[in-house]
């Protein structure tokens, strides 16, 4: 459970913790953008080690920058074989039976791989630095246009915040479940799948119980301060945009315009 | 010696910036048949070290010896261990889950192994000291009960593994003052008639003083004090301190004390309360 740090958030108080959490969001599709537009395995040299160093200036442990990459490590394993495989033109490297490894595949494989790697650790890196509450507030911030398109962006912000929030109890709730049913006996980790998924019943069980338990409570709670969603709603921490914010977007709004004139 | 702790230490993540020492160097025995009272205030590392005692957590360093053998070194069947030393958390009716009440008791039983017509005993037996009507209560759901019915259900069904030793995490909290009295009834007789050993956990004094042997006292993860409960109540300063205190009954009977009375403190009930100072009152007279 603890490898779960994939957006996880880790306070902290460096430049880019204080971030309007807007301008990340909006720094974030940027760098995404910029990252689909390079080129060359220079550009990805460059933007890597810009993102290192901002990742470093936070004075996180670095090696959080690569443990992000854990989870999506068989999704870029399964894209660098593929491409290998299947992918055909120019010289050809090795042949197996009827398999063969060209020189089209190892480049395109490489060039993917380090793509799909930059847009996970750019994405914790944001994430890292941004708790859920500040992240949400931002996002119902940036959908406000989309409102009258019929966008509930209040309403999607606060499921948000209520899920992100409830995560960590749910898994410390889990957690003590598990150890109640195996000081009963109960078993989780021998067994072939099926027997395995029939084991989990006594985890599951209680942990749905108790979800809707809390659900509903937490419904009667918000409804005992009058909470009716978000129109006339002031809040208590306003978001401000400082001249941080500003160098930050200028930033990396200088990166995308680079990447694109230089072609790299 | 039938468990020994050495030298435990226990990290929740370590290595993270949500690194706790939950628990330093503790060192302690428990002899079977003991009634021990392991108090502490929220977050002193009692839960963390009753979890150790049956193989839920592993210690970070330190180890757990239980009859002589080491719990994590030899080949111990954790799960029968854990049938032999049973547990039953705080609040455990949130951990019922079965469709029927007699199910939910039989899981324990069940996962040892056993069936037919002992299984049957045994539930009848758990649901009997918690004093639930088996025929009543057998095939009703566990969902449609009370939270106090489900909480006793949840301690039939650790009873009905037979445990020798049973570890009881604060199993009070929330109950009104008349079932509280009457579990705590329940729960000495199950260890002067049935010689169980029985580990309780609690912050509540008044609780625990009339009914352990022996006390451990936790604060920030280490082992403060240990004696019988009238030695501990002696150093109510070092108690207050650590965010605990002592019974009512023993602070009144200290104060008289201090004012020259000569009068027993080691007192933790009314009754005895009432008698000891209608003694002194007596002899003061007379």
């Amino acid at each position: 459970m603890r490898s779960l740090t994939l957006g996880h958030y880790l306070p902290g108080d460096s430049l880019l913790h204080r971030m309007d959490p807007r301008v990340k969001l909006v720094s974030l599709l940027i760098l995404i953008t910029a990252l689909f537009v390079i080129e060359t395995f220079l550009g990805f040299v460059l933007f890597g080690s810009f993102v290192f160093l901002v990742f470093l200036s936070t004075r996180l442990p670095w090696q959080y920058f690569f443990r992000g990459l854990r989870p999506v490590f068989f999704i870029v394993l399964i894209t660098l074989v593929l491409h290998f495989l299947f992918t055909k033109g120019g010289q050809v490297y090795i042949r197996w039976g009827p398999l063969t490894v060209e020189e089209a595949g190892i480049y395109l494989g490489s060039f993917m791989t380090l793509r799909l790697m930059l847009l996970v650790t750019t994405t914790v890196m944001i994430t890292l630095t941004t708790s859920p509450i500040a992240f949400a507030d931002g996002i119902e911030y940036l959908l406000r246009p989309f409102r009258r398109i019929g966008v509930p962006g209040h309403e999607i912000a606060m499921m948000m915040t209520i899920a992100l929030r409830f995560i960590p109890t749910l898994m410390e709730e889990g957690e003590k479940i598990r150890k109640a049913q195996m000081a009963r006996g109960a078993d989780f980790e021998t067994g072939n799948i099926f027997r395995r998924a029939r084991n989990m019943v006594p985890l599951l069980v209680p942990l749905f119980v108790s979800a809707f338990r809390r659900a509903d409570e937490l419904a009667v709670a918000m409804e005992a301060r009058c909470y009716r969603g978000g129109q006339g709603r002031t809040r208590l921490r306003e978001l401000q945009t400082r001249p941080l914010d500003y160098c930050g977007l200028t930033t990396v709004t200088a990166i995308l315009v680079f990447i694109i004139v230089t072609g790299v | 010696m039938f468990i020994e702790v050495k030298n435990l230490s226990h990290v929740y993540m370590p290595g993270t910036p949500f690194q706790v020492n939950a628990l330093t160097e503790v060192s302690l025995g428990i002899e079977r048949g003991e009634f021990i009272g392991v108090i502490g205030e929220t977050g002193s590392g009692k839960s963390t070290l009753v979890q150790h005692l049956n193989g839920l957590l592993k210690p970070t360093s330190g180890e757990i010896w239980i009859e002589g053998r080491n719990l994590w070194s030899s080949k111990t069947d954790l799960r029968k261990l854990r049938s032999r030393i049973a547990l039953l958390f705080q609040y455990p009716e949130h951990q019922l889950f079965e469709e029927t009440v007699f199910k939910d008791v039989a899981f324990g039983p069940r996962n040892m192994g056993v069936q037919g017509k002992e299984l049957e005993e045994r539930v009848r037996y758990g649901l009997e000291w918690v004093e639930l009507d088996y025929l009543t209560y057998c095939k009703r759901s566990p969902f449609s009960l009370s939270g106090g019915e489900k909480r006793r259900v949840a301690m039939a069904g650790i009873l009905s593994m037979y445990p020798e030793a049973i570890i009881l995490d604060e199993p009070t909290a929330g109950m009104d003052p008349v079932s509280r009295k009457h579990f705590l009834a329940r729960v000495k007789r199950l260890h002067r008639e049935e010689k169980a050993t029985i580990i309780f956990v609690t912050h509540n004094m008044e609780d625990i003083a009339l009914l352990a042997e022996r006390l451990f006292v936790f604060a920030a993860g280490k082992l403060v004090l240990q004696g019988r409960p009238a030695e501990i109540f002696q150093s109510k300063e070092t108690l207050e301190a650590i965010g605990l205190g002592i019974p009512v009954v023993t602070d009144l009977m200290q104060k008289i004390h201090r004012k020259g009375k000569m009068i027993r403190t080691d007192i933790f009930s009314v009754e005895d309360a009432c008698r000891e100072i209608m003694r002194s009152y007596r002899e003061g007279v007379g």
